[in-house]
C-alpha cells in the first residue's frame, strides 16, 4: 500500500492477476454482460426535491407562475361570459376574495416578469459593430419597457372605464 | 446516416440527425408568449383585478364601457392573443414541470397540456367573437 493509502500499480496488477477467470478469459468479478453496451439508469428524484434548497423552491415557483396567470385569465373569461346576460344581469367580479386572488396572481405575474426579463440579457445578443450590447443594458431596457407598457395599458384600461 | 445502428446483431434506435425543428418552434412560441405575459398581463391584473374592485374606474366595471370596448374587433383580437399566450405558457410550463416532478410520460403530457391550452383559447375565442 502506498503512503497515501491508495494501492499502487504493482498491487493492482497483482490483485488483477489473482482474480479467478471464467469462460473466455473474463474476470469473475466483472460479468460477461459488462462487455455489452452500458445500460443507462435514469436518476430518480424524490417528488419533493424542490424543497431542498431555496433556489430550487424559487425555480419551481417561477415554473408555476403561469398557473396564476391562467387562473386570472379564466376569471376574466367568466366576466366576459357574464356579459351575455345583458345590462341587467351583468355583474363584474369583485369582493374581497376576488381582490385577494388577484393580488396573489399579480405577485406570480410579477415574479414571471422579473425572472423572464432578467434572462433577456443572457438570451439576446445584439451586435453593434465588433461588440455586442451589454447584457445589463438589455435587462434595464426590458424593465423600462415593462414600466412603459404597464403605464400605457393601465391608462387605456382606466380611460376605457371613465 | 441511418436511423438504426447495429451492434452485436441488436438493432438500436439512434437520434435523428439535425436540429429538432418542431421543438424549436414550440420553444420560439413559448418565448413570444412569455414576453407578452411578462410585459402586458401584470397591468391587466393590477387594474382589473385589484384597483378596479377598489374603486378605480376600469373598462370592465360597467356593462356599457365593457360592451363598447369588446365591440371593437381590434380589442377582441388583442384579448384573444392575450388569452392564447397565457394558456400556451401554462401548457409549456406544465409539460416540463410535471416531468421534473417525476411523471415519465412525454407525449401524453404534451398532448394533455397543449390540448387544455388549445381548448381554453377556443373557448375564449368563442366568448369574444359571439358575445354582444
Amino acid at each position: 500500500m502506498s503512503p497515501m493509502g491508495s494501492p499502487d500499480a504493482s498491487e493492482v496488477r497483482a490483485e488483477a492477476g489473482a482474480r479467478p477467470t471464467g469462460a473466455g478469459g473474463v474476470s469473475a468479478r466483472m460479468p460477461a454482460r459488462a462487455a455489452q453496451p452500458a445500460i443507462a439508469y435514469p436518476v430518480k428524484q424524490p417528488f419533493t426535491w424542490w424543497l431542498r434548497r431555496r433556489g430550487y423552491l424559487l425555480y419551481m415557483l417561477r415554473e408555476f407562475t403561469p398557473v396564476g396567470i391562467a387562473a386570472w385569465m379564466i376569471l376574466f373569461m367568466v366576466e366576459i361570459a357574464r356579459m351575455r346576460q345583458g345590462v341587467a344581469g351583468y355583474q363584474p367580479l369583485g369582493g374581497p376574495l376576488f381582490v385577494v386572488i388577484s393580488i396573489v396572481c399579480l405577485a406570480l405575474a410579477l415574479w414571471h416578469s422579473y425572472t423572464f426579463l432578467s434572462l433577456a440579457g443572457l438570451i439576446m445578443r445584439i451586435p453593434v459593430g465588433d461588440r455586442t450590447v451589454s447584457p445589463r443594458l438589455i435587462v434595464q431596457t426590458m424593465f423600462g419597457l415593462l414600466a412603459v407598457v404597464t403605464a400605457l395599458i393601465a391608462g387605456l384600461l382606466i380611460w376605457g372605464g371613465a | 446516416m441511418t436511423t438504426q445502428d447495429s451492434t452485436d446483431g441488436e438493432a438500436r434506435h439512434a437520434p435523428k440527425p439535425g436540429p429538432n425543428r418542431v421543438l424549436g418552434l414550440i420553444w420560439a412560441g413559448f418565448v413570444s408568449a412569455a414576453v407578452v405575459g411578462a410585459l402586458i398581463v401584470p397591468a391587466h391584473i393590477l387594474i382589473q383585478g385589484v384597483l378596479g374592485p377598489l374603486g378605480v374606474p376600469s373598462f370592465d366595471r360597467r356593462y356599457g364601457t365593457f360592451a363598447r370596448a369588446l365591440s371593437n374587433p381590434l380589442v377582441k383580437i388583442y384579448l384573444l392573443v392575450l388569452f392564447a399566450c397565457s394558456f400556451y405558457m401554462l401548457a409549456m410550463r406544465v409539460w416540463y414541470v410535471v416531468r421534473e416532478l417525476g411523471v415519465p410520460s412525454k407525449l401524453g403530457l404534451g398532448l394533455f397540456s397543449f390540448g387544455l391550452g388549445a381548448a381554453g383559447t377556443v373557448v375564449a375565442g368563442y366568448l369574444l367573437f359571439t358575445g354582444p
